[in-house]
């Protein structure tokens, strides 16, 4: 079917064609293993004076009354108490760290920022605000601010992107790749790297998760703590079964505010209690599937 | 008047593992926090919360069964919770509406007579943003629970923690001293106002029957589950730094007759841990006020 074109940027179609995964060519992971988990920890901050992203308590017979202080300390919590914890079980697991963070969290939060640095995360740009990538005045500005900002906090330029909320324009992956960019998340459409086309140069998608995300799992569909331990689990199996040919990506996405949670946190260490022991699985960061990706993958249409 | 603060002025970031440990008296390591909600919800206003959604889907007013089903917690649901305390000997904090001294006398009179601590919440229900002249509110609600108790309360929760962000000052001349609004942190902290400092105690959002019951819409013995995990976590490392573990219900809906054994299984396993005090908030912040003393006397 042909749909209308938008003025600047292309449909999705036009970026990347169909394409069944058994009919690819097999990606080989190195030592033959045979498939990669990355986990993500995404670390916003809050504009107080304007509407919340998320909410976990409503007001009183509805509505979204502003300045709207218990939902601004619930993420404020994430950062002050709940990312310390998520912390030990990364360091009890050794597991490599992705930060996606706001422009403005690398500024507000520089004791974590810092606490990332020393374990050599990768930092990955998450918009200069937490705010939809449609309402951000000057996408570009916001783009390349991300950037600046990462760098002068970690001394390198983030090589990742993913938008807040996954957010994109018509035209987001165009001024990524023109940016400098070299990888995008926020097309969560296949268990492989991929190729999307630009107007410039193609930029890779790599698999991220929208299933486990607990954005997701626990502030919509408002399951119980222990499903994001069952999900992940079932979603590693699946996976791992699926690669035994060609290699495949697993992505677990987690924000302080919700796994870091009394709670919750316990559930989250035990997946990696679990899957950190299989053999076969690689635990990477973005920038090393992207890079295995640029080596090993088809070459950029 | 000058712009009222944002939160970010009021409290600056402070990671929690930057912090010396707070210590509790004794061997005690961790606070058990009870709260309490009693409201009034008017009949001529928009119910806080639904059960049940208009056959159309547009919640008409009046909504008679929504009132009934807060009033049910009035009459039935609250003395579930009255027996269950007294049993166990636990004088929780109560969040109260100041209208419930007039509404329902004979509940708050039992509440005082079993020596639960009145903290301030609003005069009746509805987010605070919406009230004509909140500084008179604030005060009302506090001259009738000091009038009615005999005590002035030290602490508030604003209605569904609702604030505008020159709530506490507003406070702070009422002579409020703690407020739960501010649910950011496992520690008690210090903000600035323009009328002194406010201290925040580590209310709760999560193990709260309102978010999980009413909007995450969790199966009735979740609330004792998942109280469980939390107190397990916060138990462990109280190892290190004394820890609150906050637990606030509403008659309405932990009072439910399919709900009040898994708030009673709540106590059983807490109560099987050593080193649990079993405080209000008067009691927290009073411990809290005194380190903070200690601390400034020794950093002098």
């Amino acid at each position: 079917m042909n749909f209308p074109k938008p003025s600047v940027g292309m449909l999705p179609g036009d970026r990347i064609a169909y394409s069944p995964i058994p009919n690819r060519q097999p990606l080989k992971l190195p030592k033959g293993a045979r498939m990669v988990v990355w986990t993500v920890t995404n670390v916003e901050e809050w504009d107080p004076t304007q509407t919340m992203p998320r909410t976990v308590l409503t007001p009183p017979a509805g509505g979204s009354p502003m300045p709207d202080i218990p939902n601004w300390c619930w993420h404020e919590y994430g950062n002050r108490v709940g990312f310390w914890r998520l912390l030990k079980v990364y360091d009890e697991f050794k597991i490599p760290g992705v930060m996606n963070i706001n422009g403005v969290a690398a500024r507000a939060y520089p004791e974590l920022v810092q606490a990332a640095i020393e374990r050599n995360w990768e930092f990955v740009g998450h918009g200069y605000t937490q705010r939809n990538m449609q309402k951000v005045e000057n996408e570009r500005a916001d783009i390349r601010k991300s950037a600046d900002v990462l760098e002068q906090a970690t001394g390198k330029k983030p090589r990742g992107w993913l938008g807040p909320g996954l957010t994109e324009t018509w035209e987001t992956p165009d001024i990524l790749a023109e940016e400098g960019y070299n990888y995008v998340a926020d097309w969560v459409l296949d268990d492989q790297p991929v190729w999307l086309k630009t107007r410039g140069k193609p930029i890779v998608n790599i698999p991220y998760t929208q299933e486990c995300n607990d954005v997701a799992m626990m502030l919509i569909q408002h399951h119980k703590a222990s499903e994001f331990y069952e999900r992940a689990m079932d979603q590693f199996e699946q996976i791992y079964k699926d690669a035994k040919d060609s290699a495949r990506v697993m992505a677990i996405s987690v924000h302080p505010y919700i796994m870091g949670a009394p709670h919750r946190v316990k559930y989250f260490r035990k997946i990696f209690e679990k899957i950190r022991k299989e053999k076969g699985v690689l635990f990477w960061t973005g920038e090393q599937i992207l890079d295995w990706y640029l080596k090993v993958g088809p070459k950029p249409p | 008047m000058p712009d009222p603060m944002i939160p970010r002025e009021r409290a600056d970031y402070s990671a929690i593992v930057d912090r010396p440990p707070l210590k509790l008296p004794g061997n005690a390591r961790i606070v058990f926090w009870t709260i309490v909600n009693y409201e009034v919800w008017d009949i001529g206003k928009p119910m806080a919360r639904q059960l049940l959604p208009a056959p159309t889907g547009v919640q008409l007013m009046p909504d008679v069964v929504h009132w009934a089903f807060h009033e049910y917690g009035m009459r039935v649901g609250c003395w579930r919770f009255f027996e269950l305390f007294k049993r166990l000997g636990i004088k929780p904090t109560l969040s109260a509406n100041a209208r419930i001294c007039e509404d329902y006398e004979r509940v708050a009179a039992q509440a005082r007579d079993d020596d639960w601590e009145f903290m301030g919440h609003a005069y009746e229900q509805g987010p605070i943003h919406k009230e004509p002249d909140q500084a008179a509110m604030i005060n009302r609600s506090m001259d009738i629970l000091e009038k009615f108790t005999g005590k002035r309360p030290v602490g508030w929760l604003g209605p569904g923690l609702t604030q505008t962000l020159d709530t506490p000052e507003l406070l702070a001349a009422a002579g409020v001293k703690y407020i739960g609004d501010w649910v950011y942190d496992d520690e008690p902290t210090m903000i600035r106002t323009a009328k002194g400092p406010l201290v925040t105690l580590p209310y709760t959002i999560e193990l709260n029957d309102i978010p999980m019951m009413m909007v995450q819409h969790h199966e009735s013995d979740y609330l004792l589950k998942r109280t469980i995990d939390q107190f397990d976590r916060l138990y462990a490392e109280s190892n290190d730094r004394a820890k609150i573990c906050a637990l606030a219900i509403h008659p309405y809906i932990s009072g439910q007759p399919h709900r009040i054994k898994y708030l009673e299984a709540i106590y059983d396993y807490v109560n099987k841990h050593d080193g649990v005090l079993h405080w209000n908030g008067a009691q927290i912040y009073d411990w809290y006020k005194n380190l903070a003393a200690q601390n400034l006397k020794a950093a002098e």
